[in-house]
This record gives structure tokens, sequence and C-alpha cells, in this order.
């Protein structure tokens, strides 16, 4: 038996490794996936005050310091037991929506776009944002670059700076917006909504109007039946900021919704003795391994998951989007029918991005947004708190125990990637098993088909191993399953 | 925006990682020329490079690596062009510093002529904590020297390609 080992080419952050053992025929006998982990975050932050975290957070994680930091001062509130002034939620919703509208272009242009733009089995110097720009036009790249101009300025007029965000701490924010600003923000929110139609438009016209693309998508290759997690509002529409937590199961039932105070009565952390990187489960199913069903605890926290757990978006034309995405991939434009097509996942974050959009626009428009009272200053302390927001990858929770004086005492976290932990090794192993067959060449072509598999969950190991950002370089290596012995190392960045 | 970039990369609480911060620290008050330089610390990678680098004639990128082609403190400078991925140069969720050069160039943006990488050999890039390895801290003093003798270079190169220019179009126009 051969054994294939996908791992990091650099010491870099976010890296991971795929071990595939291969027979002697060909076939492929087992499949294990691995990330390393960053040390003594739990150790750094202990002795601090609280307050320090929203800062500290933001730099276990250079790709998401927006979704860390606002899901700190959310727990640090808590901690202290502090409602914050409906301006400053609206400020914070407002510049996490912006951080979305980024984020998600990035992802779609640069990241998971290419596979379908270019092609998944287009040459790997192709398959890049250049690729993009090169079958879209130099005008997406000047599009793209704008639209993250866009989100960056909205963070940096409400957050204090475009990269790591500082001004949300315990009891709201530190920092008031002008009318001046709000003015901009309205102008740069009807511009994302523009470049929102322009990238539907781009989406329509590469990947739906291309039947392989479409069967790629809907091949059973890429599919798992698991629960799905997000977070919801009071009309159960999609939600990034705030809300409670829904869990629905793979047939649609919902398995619970509860607040973020209780995530531990729903979500326990399996442990495999070759990974550092946990595996949630759902604590009342229980883990059964990594299987799909109802009967699994296994869940899914991504844009697809939060498509799945909601009634809709809560903007129209998401919402449109949204209907089209169910009609078109279930034949029920209601939502009701999962979507258990990982590769969806690339057009759910469409939607979401559609969203995020429309939601700069019409919060921007929000008067209250300039008012003076952004802060409600504690002035008791309860010395426990758990903030969740929805990072990009899936649900954040930050978990925190202090003393009376407000100093921590511990830290749990548990991020968007480490939530699809046991799922993305179900569908590297799933897309494995479909693409290595006795006899099978491992060309770059079959190695990419394998890493779209988990591409698509925006996998970000620095972060979910408490690191920050790096690329997803990869080597591949071939194992004799029988001897163990390293038959061939293919070193990628993916 | 001033034409000669320092990029200091880097996260002042992971460890050796601190690197560019200390760098970046110790160069804000004493920056050589600092009429045409100036230095930036940045925890970021990716897209954020390249609008970073936008508009700028030269940079520098100081940086944290692992080749394990020397000891911890051991200083590599390389062209960007000929770039061993560092630590902070690529990026899992956007584009590593080749593409996004290559972008900028194809978007037409103006992109530095000279773009150069300064990296400390790291030996703890994983533990989460504010102080560097005792062989990364005493590389500091050194990579300072160089990066301050760096400016010095490109601040030459570019006040006489700025002279080149000027006098060309001198030139151009008392022919035409």
């Amino acid at each position: 038996m051969r054994e294939i080992v996908i791992d990091p080419i650099t010491r870099l952050e976010g890296h991971g490794k795929i071990h595939l053992f291969i027979n002697d025929d060909g076939s492929l006998a087992n499949c294990y996936f691995q990330v390393p982990e960053l040390r003594g975050f739990e150790k750094f932050c202990q002795g601090r005050p609280v307050e320090e975290l929203p800062r500290i957070t933001t730099r276990i994680c250079g790709v998401c310091p927006d979704a860390h930091h606002l899901a700190s001062a959310k727990a640090a509130d808590a901690v202290y037991g502090v409602t914050i002034p409906s301006a400053a939620f609206k400020l914070r919703e407002l510049q996490y929506n912006a951080f979305f509208a980024g984020d998600h272009t990035t992802h779609f242009y640069a990241l998971g776009g290419p596979d379908f733009v270019c092609g998944p089995d287009a040459p790997k110097a192709e398959r890049n944002i250049l690729g993009v720009i090169a079958k879209v036009g130099l005008d997406a790249g000047k599009k793209v670059i704008a639209q993250r101009a866009r989100g960056q300025r909205v963070i940096e007029i409400i957050g204090g700076k475009k990269v790591h965000p500082v001004t949300a701490l315990p009891g709201g924010m530190s920092k008031r917006i002008s009318k001046e600003e709000q003015q901009e923000m309205i102008i740069i929110g009807d511009q994302m909504v523009e470049f929102a139609k322009f990238t539907i438009q781009v989406f329509n016209d590469i990947v739906l109007a291309n039947k392989a693309y479409v069967d790629l998508i809907l091949s059973d290759m890429y599919a798992h039946k698991t629960y799905n997690m997000g977070l919801v509002d009071e009309n159960n529409k999609v939600n990034f900021y705030d809300g409670k937590v829904r869990v629905v199961g793979p047939d649609g039932k919902e398995h619970a919704k509860y607040a973020p105070k209780d995530y531990l009565e729903f979500v326990a952390e399996h442990v495999e003795p070759y990974t550092y990187l946990k595996y949630p489960f759902l604590k009342k199913i229980g883990w059964k391994g990594f299987v799909d069903g109802v009967e699994s605890g296994v869940y899914k926290a991504s844009p697809l998951s939060r498509l799945n757990v909601s009634d809709g978006m809560a903007t129209p034309l998401a919402q449109a989007e949204y209907e089209r995405f169910y009609e078109t991939l279930t034949g029920d434009r209601s939502g009701h029918t999962m979507v258990h097509s990982t590769l969806a996942t690339h057009w759910a974050r469409i939607v979401e991005l559609v969203f995020a959009c429309e939601s700069v626009a019409r919060q921007a428009r929000d008067e209250e947004i300039i008012s003076d009272h952004v802060l409600e200053p504690p002035t008791s302390i309860v010395g426990e708190g758990v903030g969740i927001v929805e990072a990009p990858r899936g649900t954040l929770t930050h978990h925190y125990k202090t003393d009376q004086k407000g100093f921590v005492t511990e830290v749990n976290l548990i991020v968007g990637t480490t939530n699809n932990n046991a799922p993305i090794s179900m569908s590297i192993k799933k897309a494995a098993e479909g693409l290595v067959k006795k006899g099978t060449e491992i060309t770059d072509g079959v190695l990419n088909r394998i890493e779209m598999a988990f591409r698509a969950y925006d996998p970000c190991f620095g972060c979910a191993t408490h690191s920050i950002v790096g690329e997803m370089p990869l080597e591949v290596y071939l194992h004799d399953a029988v001897s163990q012995e390293v038959l061939q190392v293919t070193r990628r960045n993916c | 925006m001033k034409p000669i970039l320092v990029l200091c990369l880097g996260n002042d609480i992971l460890s050796d990682d601190a690197f560019g911060v200390e760098i970046a620290k110790a160069l804000m008050t004493s920056t050589p020329h600092a009429d045409v330089a100036e230095v930036e610390f940045a925890p970021v990678a990716g897209f954020s490079l390249l609008e970073m680098m936008c508009s700028r004639k030269k940079a520098l990128i100081i940086d944290t690596i692992q080749t394990c082609s020397g000891p911890p403190g051991t200083l590599h400078f390389f062209p960007a062009g000929h770039l061993t991925p560092s630590n902070h140069l690529v990026s899992s969720h956007q584009i590593n510093l080749p593409t996004a050069i290559a972008l900028g160039a194809e978007l037409g943006l103006e992109m530095p002529d000279v773009i150069d990488v300064l990296a400390v050999e790291a030996q703890d890039v994983t533990t989460l904590g504010v102080a560097m390895t005792p062989a990364v801290e005493n590389a500091v003093p050194e990579a300072l020297e160089r990066v301050k003798e760096w400016i010095r270079h490109q601040t030459i190169s570019l006040r006489i390609s700025t002279r080149s220019e000027g006098f060309m179009a001198e030139e151009s126009s008392i022919q035409s």
C-alpha cells in the first residue's frame, strides 16, 4: 500500500497535511488530514484584563481580525453583563458586513473562483486571479481591488484601522462617526451593491452557463449529508453579527436553536491522535466517527450551512439569489430542501456577498449610527461570557472566564474552520476515493480536484490552530498502505 | 506618500515573528533620508501588500523565514522576484507576493521597480509570547544596519534616476 501526503512546503501559518494511503492495486485505502498548532494562546491570555482581548485576538488570525475582534468584544460585553447602546450595535454590524463584503470578494476571485472560472484542470500557473482576469477581463481585476478598498474604508471609519480594528470594547465602541463619514459609507454601500450585481453576472456567465461545472457541483463525489450550523436573526434569516445559533439536520429538521451562552450544552469536541485540531460535534447526537447522516454528530458551519439553517435573506436582491440558488439545486425555492453539495458553498458565498453589500448600503443610511451614545461603561461584572459571530468560514465562538476584577482565568475558542474539521476530512476522503482508483496516475489535475473538496470551505488552519495567515502550502505524500513507506512527495501551494 | 518604503511584516505576540515589529519600532524615529523614505509595520499579506506598495518606487520587506539553511538569527536578503516564501509573503485566502506584483502590473498600477526582502531565520514562530528567542533578538542590530544601508543606496539610486529623468525631459524640451 502506498501513502500520499499533502504537506506544507514551509513553516507557514495555515498549513495542512493530507496523507493518502494507497493499496497495491492503486486504490485508496485510507486518508488522514492533519494541521499543526500554535502554542500557548490560553496561557498568553491568562492574567490579562479581558478588555485587552478584543485587540489581542485580532493577532491570532490575519484573515479574520474583524471576526475575532467582534466575537471577543461580545464575549467581553457578556463578562461585564453590559448591554451595548443601539448605535454601537449598529456600527459593529455595519463594520462587520463591510468586512464580509471584502472577504467573500477576495475568496471568490482569488481562491475558490479560479477552479471554476479557469477550470479545475487548468494549468496551476493559470489557476489564480491572473487567470480569472484573463478570462473575465482586466476590468474585473480593477473592480476587485476597488471593492476591497471600499470594505477597508468602512472598517477604517468605524474600526479605527483598516486591517486590525480597535474600537470595539466592553460596553460598545470607543469612537463615534461623523455625518460626513456616514455619507461616505452610503456611497460605498451603493457601489458595493453594484459590484455584487457584477459578481452575480460573472457567476452566471462562467459557472452556471457551463453544464459541466454545474454537474461537478452536484456530483455525489462532493456531497455530504451532515447537520448544518449558523447564526439566524429573530426571523430565521441569515445574520453574521448576532442572533441565535440554529442547527438543522440533513433532513432539514431543526435540531437546536440556542443562545451563545448555552453552546457547551450543544457542542463537544472529539480528539484524534494524529492531529492537534479538535473535531467539534453535536453533543446530543454524539460522535459516531467520520460519517454522514442524522445519527452522526458531525456538522458543517459554512456559507452553505448558513443558507441551509435559514429561512432566507433579509435583503431583497440576496433573497432573490437565495431562491434562485435553491430552485436551481433542489427545485424548491423555499430553501427548506437542504443542499449538501460542498462545491455549492462557492455559490452560497456569493449569495452572502450580495447580502453583505446590500446590508452596508442599508445600514449606512440609518441615522442612529451617528449618535453620540456609543458606549455604556460597565459598572459590574459577571465573570464569564460567550460571544458568537459568523466568521466568513463558519461560526466563531469566544468563551472567557475572569476573576471579579476582570482578569482572564480561562479562554476557549471554537473558530470557523475548526467546526468544519470533520466535514473537511470526510470531503477529502470522499473526493480521493472517487478520484484515486486502481492504476490512477496522481496528476496535478487529480490533486487539484481533491483540494477543491476542502478549498470550498475556505479553510483557515492558521486561525483554527491559533496562528495567523499563510498560503495553503501542501505536500502530497504517497504511502504504501502496508509498509507505510513514503513513495512520493508532491509539493504544492493551493 | 514617500517613494521608498520599508514594510515590516510580522506579529508582535508570536515569539520570533515580532522581528519585523522590532525593526519598525527602532527605525520609526531614526529613518535615514526620512524626506523620501518611510517605515511601516503591517500584519498583512496578499492583496494588502499590493495595496501598500502601489505608487512606491522602492520597497524593502522585512519578515521572518524558516529555510533551515542556517542557524536561527541568520539574515537572508533576496529580491522578491527570486522569492523563497517567507512567513507573511503568502496568504491562504488571497494571493502571494509574486502574484500580487504581477497583478499590479497587469492592472497598470505603478509598482516599485525594486522589491527586496530581508528575512531572519526564525527559531520559534508558533509560541504566543512577546519575547523573541535570543538568536533572533541578537540579529536585530545587524538587520537595522543593513536596512539603513539599503535605504541610503536606494535614495541615491532614486536621486540619480530623478535627475536623469529631469535631464531627459529638459533635452526633449530643447530639441522640440
